[in-house]
């Protein structure tokens, strides 16, 4: 009984996600601000041009970031049993943009490289903070944690600090610079078909081990006793969300806030078992994203990136949550 | 004596180059009875608990399970097999007292398999032997320390293993719990500190010192004031009210 419930609530879930798509389709700043009727869609050659090639993929790729930054920000926190964890906090966005600057000044400008860079520093920003994490010899399992990505992010911040300073001020610097603010101005049809394997991979795999991520988040000793592979199932989960959220901060720049606040969000409105809470968590984070990159593009005359936006509203959204309810932080092992 | 786990000499240390935690250590656990492994606080029955589980591997010696090596087993026969409630188990996330014994379930399941109709009767089952089915849709973060037990032992029980291993302080109606598994053929290990506690539940005895077994078998032979004495390094007396055995320590 209670399952198909759920299972209705997803399915209309889905469906508001597929409306804030479709009414997304006619958001924007032609012909005039914010609204485009439907109507012109049939008579203007332009508009249409606009919607199939520009705001169409754009669309796209914000839904798949913001589901992928909602899985993986779910998976990380249920697997490193840390609420306040999410890819930003391990080092892993600014890992990825350090990756994509690399490409960027030395590698190859050409999309795939970017991403393969990106994904690559990504996942070794995210081994560096764990291995860090379990060296560090004082505090509790969260303190080492945050720890260790506070220093490995401002590690590669600090690379991403040299190497704009070593940039082609015409050429390079304002490509990198795009990677700090984050976000899907330039997105084409051919940046959706590169991230979509990656983000694909991620999201399946997370929906279909879902039941199994709760296992992870159990003690160590109670997991392996209900026949769980502690490591295989951790390496398999991380590599898997880690490579799609890089792989789509190459394309969309540091987004951060959505990977923290939407798993959240989720816990609270379907509780805590990633069975309901991680597949509610992808759509809800679609649905945002796609409503933040909205509000970036049609607020203002120019537009405002969208890491600036997601952080203000996510930021917002988490005071708001930690002042009426308090965000639990149980830390007693 | 029907063994179904055994342990023959056993070396285990934490680290290549740190001290012995437990040596030459062997022993065997009766099938279909409640065990208690009794012994002063830091002596290794954690550890000891964990190598008879499988996630700890002994340095040197063999673990057996009715008979067959542990790396005979899969994780998952393994899973199906032995099941445990730690001493201590910090659960961050709210998940409600049914969701938790649910994931009892796991082992029972495929990598992707979600649980189904069979798997959630089985965990109502389980929440009403240790009587806590009120608590059902309470979030663990939210219950008392007691209850925590009884949903961790609901938990092992939604699991359907033959063995319980049981890291616990002592509680009462737990004891009695598994006093009445016992009935049903499942074998319980569990670790006190409590040599009235042992007495209260155990069938069978084990007695730790220093990472090694001083003493095992039935009551009498194992709780001696002189086994006890030792040691606890403090003089007590063991005395028989009614057919009844107490262990007392004389007032300080």
């Amino acid at each position: 009984m209670k399952k198909l419930s759920f299972s209705k609530t997803l399915l209309f879930l889905a469906f508001g996600v597929l409306a804030i798509l479709l009414v997304s389709v006619f958001i924007g700043r032609y012909p005039e601000p914010y609204w485009m009727s439907p109507k012109i869609l049939f008579q203007d050659q332009l508009a249409q041009q606009l919607v199939l090639n520009l705001r169409l993929p754009r669309l796209l790729t914000a839904l798949l970031l913001g589901m992928v930054l909602a899985a993986a920000g779910s998976v990380l926190q249920m697997v490193f049993r840390n609420p306040l964890v999410e890819p930003g906090f391990l080092g892993v966005s600014q890992g990825a943009a350090f990756g994509a600057a690399v490409s960027i000044l030395w590698l190859n400008r050409h999309p795939l490289v970017i991403e393969l860079s990106a994904t690559f520093f990504g996942l070794l920003a995210l081994l560096l903070s764990y291995l860090l994490s379990t060296r560090i010899r004082y505090g509790g399992w969260v303190l080492r944690l945050i720890l260790s990505g506070v220093a490995v992010s401002a590690l590669f911040s600090a690379g991403i600090g040299i190497l704009k300073y070593i940039a082609d001020p015409l050429t390079e610097l304002p490509e990198l610079t795009f990677w700090l603010l984050g976000g899907l101005y330039s997105v084409t049809w051919r940046d959706f078909f590169f991230v979509l394997p990656f983000a694909l991979a991620g999201i399946t795999t997370v929906y279909a081990m879902r039941w199994r991520v709760n296992l992870l988040s159990l003690n160590d000793d109670t997991a392996f006793s209900l026949g769980a592979s502690l490591s295989r199932e951790r390496i398999i989960l991380l590599v898997m969300t880690v490579s799609a959220a890089a792989a789509l901060t190459a394309i969309s720049g540091v987004i951060s806030w959505v990977g923290l606040i939407i798993p959240h969000i989720s816990r609270r409105l379907f509780g805590a078992s990633a069975e309901k809470s991680i597949p509610a968590a992808m759509l809800l984070g679609g649905g945002f994203t796609v409503i933040a990159d909205d509000l970036a593009r049609t607020m203002l005359p120019g537009e405002i990136p969208l890491g600036i936006l997601t952080s203000a509203i996510g930021a917002g959204l988490f005071i708001y949550l930690m002042i009426s309810f308090g965000i639990k932080v149980r830390r007693d092992g | 004596m029907d063994k179904i786990l055994s342990l023959e000499n056993i070396h285990f240390r934490y680290y290549p180059d740190s001290p012995n935690v437990l040596t030459d250590l062997s022993l065997d656990i009766p099938a279909g009875k409640v065990t208690a492994i009794l012994g002063p606080n830091g002596t290794g029955k954690t550890t000891l608990l964990h190598i008879l589980l499988g996630l700890l591997k002994p340095f040197q010696g063999q673990v057996k399970v009715s008979g067959k090596s542990h790396r005979e087993y899969s994780r998952k026969d393994l899973s199906q097999m032995i099941g445990l409630v730690p001493q201590f188990e910090s659960i961050p996330f709210n998940f409600s007292v049914f969701e938790y014994v649910l994931l009892g379930r796991s082992p029972y399941l495929k990598p992707f398999q979600l649980p189904g109709e069979g798997d959630i009767r089985i965990t109502e089952d389980a929440l009403k032997s240790a009587g806590i089915s009120h608590l059902s849709e309470k979030p663990v973060t939210e219950i008392s320390g007691g209850e925590r037990q009884l949903v961790h032992i609901s938990r092992v029980f939604s699991q359907q293993t033959r063995i319980l291993l049981l890291d616990l302080e002592n509680q009462n109606r737990i004891l009695r719990l598994l006093k009445q598994m016992s009935t049903q053929g499942k074998t319980s290990v569990l670790t006190t500190h409590d040599p009235n506690a042992a007495i209260f539940a155990a069938d069978y005895f084990v007695l730790m010192n220093r990472g090694n077994i001083a003493a095992q078998g039935e009551l009498n032979q194992v709780i001696t004031a002189e086994n006890l004495s030792t040691i606890y390094r403090t003089p007590i007396r063991v005395e028989q009210t009614n057919g009844y055995t107490m262990v007392v320590m004389d007032k300080i």
